[in-house]
């Protein structure tokens, strides 16, 4: 496999359910390292906590995993300490959107030169299947009994409402997308967010009625169209909507 | 003569730069925020961000660490009580940093520009799971400079969070210090930076053998033990405190921060003890010097939180004078003492 090298498959197996699309990020972050040549001692991955807050073990490169919500100062303390360093941060919708909202709004606000890849599988999936920040009004969840009230929180809207930003919109069913969507987020000189929609089986599809994964990632192919204005990313489209304003 | 004029809260922070410090992170509170107004004028030579809130201060301070900075943040009562969590991920993760908790009358917003000394005990078991931070209280401003920097050394010898406590009214005391003739030595960071081939894996999970994560208890026995010994042994080298006999006193005070230097007036009554190093407990000078008295009396700015605590430590009684937060008076210090040596059960 390409990119072998970004990964450590001697920490392996992850702790992800048979069906998982955290996998599928994880390689494409690390073929995105390999095509804009990163040396390994370059890059640090940070996590905050939850299925995708464990990510950054299974890189080939330092790594740290913080506390829940967590991981955008945590990198923004790193990058800031050594600003050489390639710092990414690979976290949940949970992590990053909900406990840690605070962060991503102030860390990009700063514009701190890190980039965020949010796996957003629309619900807490490590504790079991709990309603998340972005489950979408009207689904049943664990902690939403009859339905989630509120609609979900727009990602887009607190990246973009700086007036210098970088927002990517990507899923785990458009991997050369996801994986070139990345690539421009690591280019990115300011904060960047890179919002990858993803499939949670285990805890979330087959609680909706979806019989295998396969059919999760073809909902995914089917919800969301390619951007057609290449400077405003409509909802449901995929694409990167980017301002170098001042 | 290179005396200058400053505050203790000043003092702080130029203690920091004269460990080298790297990184500094924090969120406004009073009484600890001329702190991060003194080292605001560094940005540029340090790595400076007025964070926005005191969570992300903290584990901003835990990133720089581990990227190779001595770091430090600086709080009161309530930002403590927010950083808690990041301080536990600083003990499991074993990093490096300073925190310093200027104290004010809790709790909650109590009384916000008054001093105290409330957080002895959230110091010492604030965050969750077991930990041992240590915790120097200087009482001058001289003292916040000198410790500061031994702060920044204890927590580089340990790998671990180290508190320096200090209360409103000593962090915002005007004394004359002369900073050049405090020479105390700064410790070289030991752990490489972030950044190398070797894929090192940072975490708030309990880990085994470079794997992320374990559920193996005997790892986690093992850990415990490495970590705590860790912690003791270089708190050995940090034992600071001071201990005025009199021969003709059988009653020790014991007393820190602020508190000591209105009981220093009484030196001539009784004896008095006052911990520097205030966690881990200076065991073995404290039994030493309650062994000699009959009376024991812990003064402090709190309902005997020392107290119990020294209590515990002699397994004789300890009696607590507290002299609750806020103004305090030298009158009613000496009337407290008198009336606990009046008392039946302790008498000169």
């Amino acid at each position: 496999m390409a990119a072998d090298g970004y990964i450590n498959f001697k920490r392996f197996p992850t702790p992800w359910c048979p069906g998982c699309s955290n996998g599928v990020v994880m390689k494409a972050t690390a073929m995105a390292f390999e095509e804009l040549g990163l040396s390994r001692s370059n890059i640090v991955v940070v996590s905050g906590i939850g299925c995708a807050g464990r990510t950054a073990g299974f890189f080939n490169t330092d790594s740290v995993h913080g506390l829940h919500g967590r991981a955008i100062p945590l990198a923004e303390g790193i990058k800031r300490a050594n600003p050489s360093l390639h710092v990414v941060v690979m976290s949940g919708d949970g992590d990053l959107l909900g406990i840690g909202g605070n962060h991503l709004l102030h860390s990009s606000r700063r514009d701190t030169k890190i980039t965020v890849i949010c796996f957003d599988n629309e619900i807490y999936g490590l504790t079991g299947g709990q309603m998340s920040p972005s489950t979408p009004k009207g689904v049943k969840t664990l902690t939403s009994y009859y339905g989630s009230h509120y609609p979900p929180v727009n990602a887009k809207g607190i990246i973009s409402a700086n007036s210098r930003h970088f927002y990517a919109r990507t899923t785990v069913a458009h991997f050369i997308h996801m994986k070139n969507c990345i690539k421009e987020a690591l280019s990115w000189d300011g904060f960047s967010f890179v919002d990858v929609r993803s499939t949670c089986i285990s805890n979330y599809g087959r609680r909706l009625g979806f019989k295998s994964p396969s059919e999760m990632l073809n909902k995914l192919k089917i919800d969301f169209k390619m951007q057609s204005d290449p400077l405003c990313l409509r909802e449901k489209e995929l694409g990167i909507e980017k301002k170098d304003g001042s | 003569m290179t005396k200058k004029l400053l505050q203790g809260n000043e003092a702080i922070a130029e203690g920091a730069l004269a460990a080298g410090l790297g990184f500094f992170a924090a969120y406004p509170i009073t009484p600890a925020s001329e702190i991060m107004q003194h080292l605001s004028a560094q940005e540029g030579t340090i790595g400076y961000v007025h964070a926005e809130d005191e969570i992300a201060a903290m584990n901003m301070v835990l990133g720089a660490s581990l990227a190779g900075c001595k770091s430090m943040t600086a709080s009161s009562g309530p930002g403590i009580s927010l950083k808690q969590e990041a301080i536990g991920l600083g003990h499991m993760a074993e990093i490096p940093v300073v925190i310093v908790n200027v104290m004010r009358v809790g709790p909650s917003t109590g009384m916000p520009t008054l001093p105290s000394q409330g957080d002895i005990m959230q110091v010492k078991y604030g965050s969750h799971g077991d930990n041992y931070p240590i915790a120097f209280y200087p009482n001058s401003v001289e003292e916040c400079y000198r410790y500061t920097i031994e702060a920044f050394n204890a927590a580089e010898d340990a790998e671990c969070p180290v508190f320096l406590l200090c209360d409103g009214f000593i962090a915002h005391l005007y004394e004359a210090i002369d900073m050049v003739r405090i020479r105390t030595k700064s410790r070289k960071r030991a752990r490489k930076p972030l950044g190398s081939t070797e894929a090192r894996h940072f975490t708030g999970l309990l880990s085994k053998d470079q794997m992320p994560a374990t559920k193996d208890t005997k790892r986690y026995r093992e850990w415990h033990r490495k970590v705590k010994a860790k912690v003791s042994k270089a708190a050995r080298s940090y034992q600071f405190y001071e201990y005025q006999e009199n021969e003709k006193s059988n009653t020790l005070i014991i007393s820190y921060g602020i508190v000591s230097r209105m009981t220093n007036e009484l030196k001539d009554k009784y004896s008095l003890f006052r911990p520097i190093r205030i966690f881990p407990l200076l065991d073995k000078q404290l039994i030493n010097a309650c062994s000699k008295h009959k009376n024991i009396i812990c003064v402090e700015m709190n309902d005997g939180q020392y107290a119990r605590e020294v209590q515990a430590l002699i397994k004789r009684d300890v009696v607590s004078l507290p002299i609750l937060g806020g103004n305090i008076t030298h009158a009613e210090l000496v009337k407290g003492i008198d009336k606990i040596l009046r008392s039946k059960k302790h008498g000169r």
